[in-house]
């Protein structure tokens, strides 16, 4: 262990440790662009500048390692100084388009700038002209004039994804990011260098001009579209979920997320919205894409109505069900609080060997791509494996002639595409079978023939819950927002077919997005 | 006090750049006295020479090989030959004059930090010192001075020439590695030093063609007579590239501690007739600019020129004389370093762009007096703030020609033209 | 405290008396009434559906969207206005222009005039100039409908410039130029 002494506080280290490292253990404020602490160091910023005792030159700090007794600052004149000048430099030739650029309020050089910035610009040229709105492929959009070159993006593709498509090209204040004769990005983990720009250079295509950033909060939950369980940051407002961001967890996703991830907000929110048309004429249409309303569906005919009467139905149709004409199928995308209590509830009224795995590809189950993305689409698998062992069961995979004939309880899967076969099992369910649906997605061939008792399900960012991962790490969550007010999970399924008052159990959690006065920058952690 | 050949001895003789004239004089004898010496000897020998490096810095070449761990990796030895500073060309004489000189100096250098293969990274312009070079070391294998187990001491070398393309960065150390590496020319963060992870992450030094070349004399004199000439803290000899308003512009090979006067006067032929001096930068385009009075003051060494607040750098002497305007010749510097900067480090990439930037507002009359100052103040605020040096390089003659020549600079503000050659920049160069 | 005393006037009996303050005010109104019917020019009120009282151009009144030269909105939905709006009655819905030098720009625009307050932040707000307070007010409607302004009322009704809109001034390629 080392000590020093940073900004007059002293602190102990261990061997290696830089002195950015030291100041951000000691949460001390310093300015950086282009250290990332997954990344490797560059030093090519300049702002994390630090006055070492007894080096009459500045030292960065994301390169300097800590010795024994050093006595560090960032707080003095020459330092501040330093910074100032540093930060014009990065902003000389920044087009300062903020009102159009999806970063403002989030922004790096905005933060920064307001903490550390010289107020007086002295820059009287022209600016330098650069590539605007470049398409980096399917999920990237690259803006040359507001790069800052820090190069987090370039250092990410070489050394975490690994695909090496992004470069510096050209060189001086010419130069600019792109990909080797302007092909399109296909790494699948694109969209992270979107989150570690630490300026609006690269904007996420998904959620380019949705919303400003300060309209939107956020909440922690966990990522449903893989077996690896990434912890993420869930941005919504009152309209439903607008992104997905990573969260650092160093146990499971450090600081990333796949591309494929960033779109399990699409299916949980109540439209799917599509701007069409051209110029002067573009409309924004919106698709239902979840169940919004409980039905009794029967010879295609459905009936709207509350999910306690329709509860009610359910109980009273079960009640006069014999134990062996009543199948459950349940996946891995449900939580464990779910699974134990639909398949405890299931087996203490019915015939155990009637509940069924709904599984999909599990040849594909354990494969993994050296990063996060693991072939198994389901979040919860290993919990929901335990759930039927706690409770005795074996379950068989779920085939349609199983249940055929059977009063079908299906918990659905949330996320559809992850399930090839749920189109024909879809189909399959409503010819002439009785099913009993809880699930949160929307199926054009839903009820078309034969009785199906509709409940509106929960996702993953309504509920609350817990996943167990690919390695046997459970992560709870808790709800984010809600959604659809009708929707319930199967826990709560539960609960309700015992008996329970929906509106006692039932929690809507809606946290509106106040504004506060004024409130233009906001904190999002640390850069 | 005159002229010491001591690099350029046999210079006139074409028949040197082959291996059977550069044999005729004596050549490669240095070699096989050195393969019988212990390479630490060899170091020692360097080290007491006080032989300083000629590419710019003047860091004590024998110290930088000394600073190599000790821990079995490969080494490498590679030869600066990317001379890219403005003015400066001796090394490209070298290599074409004497391609044998630089070989030998190599294989005894390599030999020294027991390196078994060494590059010579060459500036993609000297296609024709390259093609030398080739040539040579093509002779030097047959002959037996490369290859495995050299004249039967058991040291075996190979040494290759590599051509860079065309960069300025790409002589600075870290950055030259980069190139030879296969990267992107840019400059690497240090620490950790070339000495410790250089060339593929292994120990490597890098030295310029220069002080490579006199590794061999200092091995032929000893010590003693090498120390004769230079002074006591620049010992030897040094090829200086003589360029701008003499009558003799060339390569001038004499003492460190030579006084600028008589260099510019006796060797070069002084200034053309009716000219009065105005300025000297005296190490290439990064160096600071010496004043009229400050240069024939100044003596050619390191630590005269440093305590001038210039430098002597690579050796390349710029004489500029009365009928120079100043502020042209600042914007054909910036630009320079602003064409140059590798773009890696924030206040270079921007500031070398925008002193070029003020410096153009200038010739083209929409500066202001504020402007000078915003000059200063950009440039004062990229010195010491990068990776390399190269923003050092753009800021310093910047923070010299604008203190020193600041009237030029404000009668060109005020009037729209030179104060020199009284016409705009538009009209000089239209 | 003595300042919770009140001291009450207890009204005299002389100014019970009504009636000469009453002659005393209908002179006065019968002495303006002749005037005006024989000197219509002094006359401080308006009629008003005809005449129209012209406002200071600092008045702040219904919203303006301001176009660029070729006719296209300015705006380009930066949300700085709704974001400032206190009353919260803009939404915008913005969009990918395929000009890329535009980049940005609103595909629909809303204001409930009902619930905008006429501060005038939106104005203050706006960075490019596209919105503005305009001279107009007198602006009535059947219904709530009627109140929900998009960008064709905003922009491009009938009394600004007979639908063209008001161009605002700077371009900007000349915003480059004056760099």
């Amino acid at each position: 262990m080392l000590k020093c002494t940073i900004n007059g506080k002293h602190v102990e280290v261990k061997e290696g440790t830089t002195v950015i490292q030291a100041f951000k253990m000691l949460g001390e404020e310093i300015a950086h662009y282009c250290w990332h602490p997954a990344l490797s160091v560059a030093g090519v910023c300049r702002l994390c500048m630090v006055e070492i005792e007894g080096n009459p030159r500045l030292q960065i700090a994301c390169n300097t390692a800590v010795t024994e007794g050093m006595v560090v600052t960032n707080k003095s004149e020459k330092v501040k100084d330093a910074v100032k000048w540093g930060l014009d430099f990065h902003l000389i030739n920044h087009p300062l388009d903020c009102p159009i650029c999806d970063q403002a309020g989030e922004c790096g050089l905005q933060d920064q700038y307001m903490k550390f910035g010289k107020y007086d610009p002295e820059m009287a040229e022209k600016k330098v002209n650069k590539h605007k709105a470049v398409d980096l492929g399917e999920r990237v959009v690259l803006d040359s004039e507001r790069c800052i070159l820090c190069s987090r993006c370039v250092r990410f593709t070489e050394e975490i994804s690994k695909t090496n498509e992004l470069g510096i090209f050209n060189r001086g204040d010419r130069s600019e990011i792109g990909t080797f004769e302007d092909k399109p990005m296909t790494d699948k983990y694109s969209v992270n260098t979107v989150d570690i720009c630490p300026v609006g250079a690269l904007t996420s295509k998904d959620f380019r001009f949705k919303q400003r950033v300060w309209f939107l909060k956020d909440r922690p939950s966990v990522c449903p579209g893989c077996s690896t369980g990434c912890n993420v940051d869930v941005y919504y407002n009152r309209e439903g979920f607008w992104r997905v961001k990573p969260r650092y967890n160093p146990n499971v996703n450090d600081y990333w997320m796949c591309d494929e991830g960033r779109d399990t907000y699409k299916y949980q929110n109540k439209f799917d919205t599509v701007v069409v048309g051209h110029r002067g004429e573009k409309e924004v249409m919106k698709n239902v894409n979840r169940v919004i309303n409980p039905m009794h569906i029967t010879g295609g005919h459905a009936e709207m109505m509350d999910v306690q009467f329709l509860l009610q139905k359910i109980s009273e149709k079960l009640g006069a069900s014999k134990p062996a004409d009543v199948a459950l199928v349940v996946t891995g995308q449900s939580t464990n609080e779910e699974l134990s209590a639909i398949v405890s509830f299931f087996a203490s009224k019915f015939d155990k060997k009637n509940i069924y795995h709904w599984q999909n590809e599990p040849e594909k189950w354990n494969e993994f791509d050296g990063l996060l993305m693991r072939g198994d689409k389901n979040p919860n698998t290993k919990g929901l494996l335990k759930v039927l062992e706690q409770n005795g069961v074996q379950a068989q995979l779920w085939k349609p002639s199983l249940t055929a004939g059977k009063l079908t309880i299906v918990v659905a899967p949330e996320n559809h595409s992850a399930y090839k076969d749920f189109s024909a099992m879809v189909k399959w369910a409503g010819s002439g079978q009785s099913t009993i649906w809880l699930g949160p997605g929307l199926h054009e061939d839903m009820g078309m023939q034969g009785e199906w008792w509709v409940i509106p399900g929960k996702t993953t960012f309504e509920k609350k819950g817990s996943f167990e991962n690919f390695n046997g790490h459970v992560q709870s969550f808790e709800p984010v927002t809600t959604v659809i007010d009708a929707a319930v999970s199967a826990d709560e399924f539960v609960t309700l077919l015992k008996g329970a008052n929906f509106l006692e159990i039932h929690k809507i959690y809606r946290n509106p997005v106040e504004r506060v006065e004024n409130q233009f920058i906001f904190e999002r952690g640390e850069m | 006090m005159a002229e010491v050949k001591i690099l350029t001895e046999h210079y006139h003789d074409d028949n040197y750049r082959t291996v059977d004239g550069y044999l005729a004089k004596n050549g490669y004898e240095m070699l096989k006295k050195a393969l019988k010496m212990q390479p630490t000897e060899i170091i020692t020998l360097v080290k007491d020479a006080g032989l300083r490096g000629r590419g710019g810095a003047g860091f004590p070449t024998g110290m930088k090989w000394s600073f190599l761990p000790n821990n079995g990796e490969e080494r490498y030895l590679l030869c600066n030959a990317d001379e890219g500073e403005p003015c400066t060309f001796k090394d490209r004489m070298m290599m074409e004059r004497a391609p044998h000189q630089l070989i030998e100096g190599m294989i005894i250098s390599a030999f020294a930090v027991q390196s078994k293969k060494s590059y010579i990274y060459i500036r993609g312009e000297y296609f024709y010192a390259a093609d030398v070079l080739r040539k040579a070391i093509k002779e030097a294998y047959d002959k037996g001075f490369l290859g495995k187990n050299i004249l039967g001491s058991g040291f075996s070398h190979d040494l290759d020439v590599y051509c860079g393309a065309g960069a300025y960065i790409c002589g600075e150390e870290t950055g030259m590695i980069s190139s030879l590496e296969g990267l992107k020319g840019q400059p690497k963060l240090k620490p950790p030093f070339p000495a410790v992870k250089g060339y593929l992450a292994k120990p490597t030094v890098v030295n310029n063609v220069e002080t490579l070349a006199s590794v061999i004399y200092i091995l032929r004199d000893g010590v003693q007579e090498y120390r004769k000439n230079g002074t006591e803290k620049s010992p030897g000899t040094k090829l200086f590239s003589v360029s701008g308003d003499v009558m003799k512009p060339g390569n001038y090979e004499v003492p460190l501690g030579y006084p600028l006067k008589d260099l510019i006067e006796k060797e070069c032929g002084g200034l053309k007739p009716g000219r009065k001096l105005k300025a000297v930068i005296p190490g290439g385009t990064s160096a600071p600019v010496l004043t009229a009075e400050e240069a024939y003051k100044a003596t050619m060494d390191y630590e005269c020129l440093a305590n001038m607040k210039s430098m002597l750098g690579s050796g390349a002497i710029t004489i500029i004389d009365d009928t120079r305007c100043m502020v042209d010749l600042l914007g054909v510097i910036t630009h320079f370093y602003h064409h140059e900067s590798c773009g890696q480090c924030t206040p270079c990439r921007e500031g070398t762009g925008w002193l070029n930037k003020i410096v153009r507002s200038i010739h083209a009359g929409n500066a202001t007096v504020n402007d000078i100052d915003t000059l200063c103040k950009v440039a004062d605020n990229m010195k010491g703030r990068t990776i390399c040096a190269l923003s050092d390089a753009a800021a310093l003659p910047v923070l010299s020609f604008v203190p020193k020549f600041r009237s030029e600079f404000e009668y060109y503000i005020r009037e729209g033209k030179s104060q020199v050659r009284g016409i705009s920049y538009a009209q000089m160069h239209h | 405290m003595s300042g919770s005393v009140y001291k009450v006037n207890i009204p005299q009996q002389k100014t019970t008396w009504y009636l000469p303050a009453i002659f005393v005010g209908m002179g006065f109104t019968f002495k303006k009434m002749l005037k005006n019917l024989f000197d219509k020019k002094q006359m401080p009120t308006l009629n008003y559906p005809e005449e129209k009282y012209q406002y200071s151009s600092r008045f702040k009144g219904n919203h303006v969207l301001t176009v660029k030269k070729d006719g296209s909105i300015r705006c380009t939905a930066c949300m700085l206005c709704a974001t400032a709006c206190p009353a919260q009655c803009i939404s915008i819905i913005a969009s990918e222009d395929e000009d890329h030098t535009v980049e940005k720009y609103p595909i629909a625009y809303e204001i409930d005039m009902l619930r905008c307050v006429y501060c005038g932040f939106c104005e203050e707000a706006c960075p490019v100039d596209a919105i503005r307070m305009g001279p107009e007010w007198q602006t009535p409607g059947l219904n709530g409908e009627n109140f929900v302004y998009d960008i064709k009322q905003l922009a491009y009704r009938e009394n600004l410039n007979n639908g063209k809109g008001v161009i605002s001034v700077v371009d900007e390629k000349e915003r480059h130029q004056l760099i």
